[in-house]
């Protein structure tokens, strides 16, 4: 379970970016963050992954409290977590294997396990012809597919999707989103910030809104009309 | 798998940033080859001294005009120094024919009389074989009565102790400056490679890799740049040595002083190189993720 009690997050001398945030998510659940730019959403996630600790207030992650957590605490945590953004963050000059091999490679895996689990998750995205290819040879839709199975590689108990078909055509995000949903049914709690509304208009999941770094109340996003307009509008 | 890892990514630095990588090793072969050859100078010198103080024979030349009862009062003086190793009694017979074995003539046939003065020859202690000792035991002892001159050679002495010093804080002057140009060619390369793999340090961050993972390649980096510098160094000491040997009567090097010249170079470049980088590389990481 994730858990957020009075959260408050100022950076630096900006206050504000967000405010008094209560939520809680729980195992097993997609949830869609949404909100206009500027609202809050990455910080959100990056609170899960401990990338950023609460300037007030309480994250809990499964084990982990933000509570005077130590670093090594901090990569225990990201270890048992996947993350996915709208950049992909791969490293370009490694190949496709060496980069879903990262994770681990860092958790001190042997060799042998690292290559017969690279290739099953290499498989499941789709990939495995392209696996000594440079990871900056890859079309923007296979980099996101690579990013997945890294993300994948640890079977984390949740996966952080930050945008993560923001820079995809339709058909490139329409089978991120599947790849997603796939994870999410076998177990794995997703948690999906996006502005592509289009893309998850059909779906049934649970929907976060947000605006100016709180939470709206309820489940409105989808059935007030204004705000639809104004995520839209936002975007650009 | 860690294990190969951290050394893909410590040669792939090392390929990377090359150009600097290459001059930093040099500077490093440069500089440890200059503080092996002073060092090795200052010991060569050191021996020299030592081996002439250990064979210094000081000579204290009685008047012409002294009496043998003040012959007797100055052998029992000197005889009462706890410095003194050995004191030898010369009288004019036995310097006439020192004399005559070292020139090969009798004194006597040159002049009528023998003109050598008696003495008595000294040879002290050999920690009190320097310049400042022996110049008090000069005066102590020609204020004696009936003593003409305390004679050693002093200039010689002196010249080398001089040197040896000179050599000695040469060194200590070189070894900082060259210390310092080590230390800051090293932290250049590392600094370098820490910025250009910024990107992927961020990632394995997020993917929640240790800070010992994470450093590891640049601290080896720094200690592999030190390697080979070492290595190059001993290379080149060798070989001066090679060199020198022939036309130098001084420097005699067995085999067994080249397996300390490897060891000494290639032991301290890694040093200096794990030390430079495992030192620094934190700092240059925390600099690059301050703004976060
Ligand atoms: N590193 C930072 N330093 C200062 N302010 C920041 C930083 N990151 C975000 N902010 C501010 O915090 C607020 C929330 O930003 P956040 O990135 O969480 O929004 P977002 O909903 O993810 O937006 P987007 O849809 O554009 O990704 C914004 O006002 C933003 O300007
Ligand atoms: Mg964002």
């Amino acid at each position: 379970m994730i858990q957020f009690r009075q959260v408050t997050v100022n950076y630096g001398y900006v206050p504000g970016a967000l405010k008094d945030i209560n939520l809680q998510m729980h195992d097993g659940d997609f949830t869609l963050i949404l909100g206009p730019t500027g609202s809050g959403k990455s910080t959100l996630l990056r609170l899960i992954y401990m990338d950023i600790l609460p300037s007030s207030g309480v994250v809990t992650v499964d084990k982990w409290s933000s509570f005077r957590i130590s670093p090594r605490q901090i990569n225990r945590l990201r270890r048992n977590i996947g993350v996915v953004f709208q950049d992909f963050k791969l490293i370009d000059n490694m190949s496709v294997f060496d980069n879903v091999a990262l994770p681990l490679v860092i958790e001190g895996y042997r060799r042998k396990y690292i290559r017969k689990l690279v290739h099953v998750l290499l498989d499941e995205v789709n990939l495995l012809q392209s696996k000594d290819q440079r990871a900056s040879t890859l079309s923007l839709g296979e980099k996101q597919r690579v990013a997945i199975a890294r993300a994948m590689a640890k079977n984390p108990f949740v996966v952080i999707a930050d945008e993560p078909t923001g820079n995809l055509d339709r058909e490139a995000s329409k089978n991120v989103l599947s790849l997603l949903e796939r994870i999410n049914r076998n177990g794995t709690s997703v948690i999906m910030a996006t502005h592509d509304y289009e893309l998850i208009k059909e779906t049934p999941y649970k929907r976060i809104y947000m605006e100016n770094g709180e939470v709206l109340p309820g489940d409105r996003t989808i059935n007030i009309p204004n705000k639809r307009i104004n995520i839209l509008a936002n975007k650009e | 798998m860690k294990f190969f890892f951290v050394i893909k990514q410590t040669f792939s630095n090392l390929w990377r940033e090359r150009t600097p990588v290459v001059a930093t090793i040099l500077t490093i072969c440069i500089a440890l080859t200059i503080l092996v050859a002073l060092f090795e100078i200052s010991f060569v010198l050191y021996d020299q001294l030592r081996d002439l103080e250990s064979n210094m024979m000081v000579e204290v030349y009685l008047d012409p005009s002294a009496t043998d009862s003040q012959v007797k009062v100055i052998q029992s003086e000197l005889e009462r120094y706890p410095t003194i190793e050995r004191l030898r009694f010369v009288s004019k017979e036995t310097a006439a024919a020192i004399f005559n074995e070292e020139f090969g003539e009798n004194i006597m046939d040159i002049l009528d009389e023998n003109p050598l003065p008696v003495s008595f020859e000294v040879r002290l202690l050999r920690e009190f074989n320097h310049s400042e000792y022996l110049a008090l035991f000069k005066t102590q002892v020609e204020s004696l009565k009936g003593v003409d001159e305390v004679h050693y050679r002093h200039a010689l002495i002196e010249k080398l102790e001089k040197v040896t010093e000179a050599v000695a804080i040469a060194g200590i002057f070189v070894l900082i400056i060259l210390v310092f140009a080590m230390n800051l060619l090293i932290r250049n390369t590392i600094k370098l490679s820490v910025y250009a793999k910024r990107r992927q340090i961020d990632i394995m961050k997020i993917l929640g890799a240790g800070n010992l993972l994470i450093r590891m390649p640049y601290i080896l980096e720094g200690a592999i740049e030190g390697f080979i510098g070492g290595f190059l160094s001993a290379i080149c000491l060798i070989f001066a040595h090679k060199f020198i040997a022939g036309s130098f009567a001084l420097v005699e090097i067995g085999t067994s002083t080249y397996k300390v010249l490897w060891v000494l170079t290639i032991s301290f470049g890694i040093l200096i190189g794990f030390l430079t980088s495992a030192t620094s590389v934190g700092r240059f990481v925390n600099k690059i993720f301050a703004k976060k």
